[in-house]
């Protein structure tokens, strides 16, 4: 139920006649999963915590580093050591708090990750390599949790939802896990603007309008501000998603 | 894999933005060839730091990279698999940080 306080909060976007009353309500009934507190994951939950969902999980296993400032928005230099999840948790809970924030100091790992994103509504990709995002994936397929993913290079950037057994999965376009990674030099524009694309599709997802990134990759390119689209088809052989499963 | 050889014909190959910069900001390039291996050796002959971005010392596909026929994935034929007369080729790239 929307609180006063609420209506007067969320006014602005209540406003907006596909989510109103009822799609906020949806909203603070939500819980977020933020895998990685970066550059992509502090934009994102930094607009979780606006939009009002009600329950926002953080989870890293990094502390702050000087280098990390450049794009790392909830993370300041007096900060510097400090757990990211504490850190960025700090800042959510003074901009709103009347949402539920829980940070988390742990790594991802093929034996825990199934347990941390049980029982959430969506998970948001925050996270900084391959390995850690294709156990997210794996776990968010078996648990049936959608998964939003997001990854920047320089002043490239990419999203795609993933609706589990709907759509195409990470493993079905990248069905061997990638090894080695092109060096990775990012600005803090680019992180900020695909993760804020994140949270437009976790909104719309969560409140149920509008019509969301799947089957698709759209790709954004700050040196030529192009944004272009990738079609995407689901894998039956995926090892993750598929339901044949007769490859790896 | 077998093919009949013929006539050589037209396939695009719609270039993930990181490589656009490479071919001169070109986001689709007409190649010709029987095989993605083949559209892809005529990429390069025209664009080689784009091979350099997508191959590996050996010459292998990284395995960053993903080749997609008229949005399907070919893996684990990434090199092989037959294509005809219109098909468009994407060129994949996952980009890893956050």
């Amino acid at each position: 139920m929307l609180t006063a306080n609420d209506l007067a909060r969320y006014e602005r976007q209540i406003l907006y006649p596909d989510l109103g009353e009822k799609g906020q309500e949806k909203l603070k009934q939500s819980h977020v999963v933020v895998a990685g507190l970066g550059g992509l994951g502090c934009a994102a939950s930094l607009y979780l915590t606006c939009a009002g969902v009600g329950h926002v999980t953080l989870i890293d296993c990094d502390r702050v580093e000087l280098s990390n400032l450049n794009r790392q928005i909830l993370h300041y230099e007096e900060d510097i050591g400090e757990k990211k999840p504490f850190s960025a948790a700090q800042k959510l809970a003074e901009l709103n708090p009347s949402i539920e924030v829980s940070p988390v100091f742990r790594k991802i790992t093929a034996q825990n990750a199934r347990k941390i994103i049980k029982g959430a509504n969506l998970v948001i990709d925050g996270m900084d390599n391959f390995k850690t995002r294709f156990i997210v994936n794996k776990a968010c397929v078996a648990e049936g949790i959608p998964f939003i993913h997001g990854g920047v290079h320089g002043l490239f950037g990419e999203v795609t939802t993933i609706l589990p057994g709907r759509t195409p999965c990470l493993a079905c376009i990248f069905p061997e896990f990638p090894r080695g990674q092109l060096a990775l030099p990012v600005f803090g524009v680019t992180p900020a603007l695909i993760a804020i694309l994140q949270v437009t599709e976790a909104i719309k997802l969560l409140a149920g309008f509008g019509t969301l990134l799947t089957g698709k990759m759209l790709y954004f390119s700050g040196d030529t501000m192009d944004f272009t689209l990738c079609k995407l088809t689901k894998n039956q052989n995926c090892s993750v998603c598929g339901t044949k499963k007769a490859r790896k | 894999m077998r093919y009949k050889e013929g006539p050589k014909m037209s396939i695009t190959v719609k270039l993930h933005p990181i490589l656009q910069n490479l071919a001169g900001g070109q986001e689709v390039v007409e190649v010709t060839g029987h095989t993605t291996g083949e559209c892809l050796k005529d990429l390069e002959s025209r664009f080689p730091v784009i091979k350099q971005l997508i191959r590996d010392k050996r010459g292998q596909l990284r395995r960053y990279c993903e080749i997609l026929v008229n949005s399907k994935s070919t893996y684990p034929d990434e090199l092989t698999t037959p294509v005809k007369d219109g098909d468009q080729i994407d060129i994949m790239i996952f980009v890893a940080g956050g």
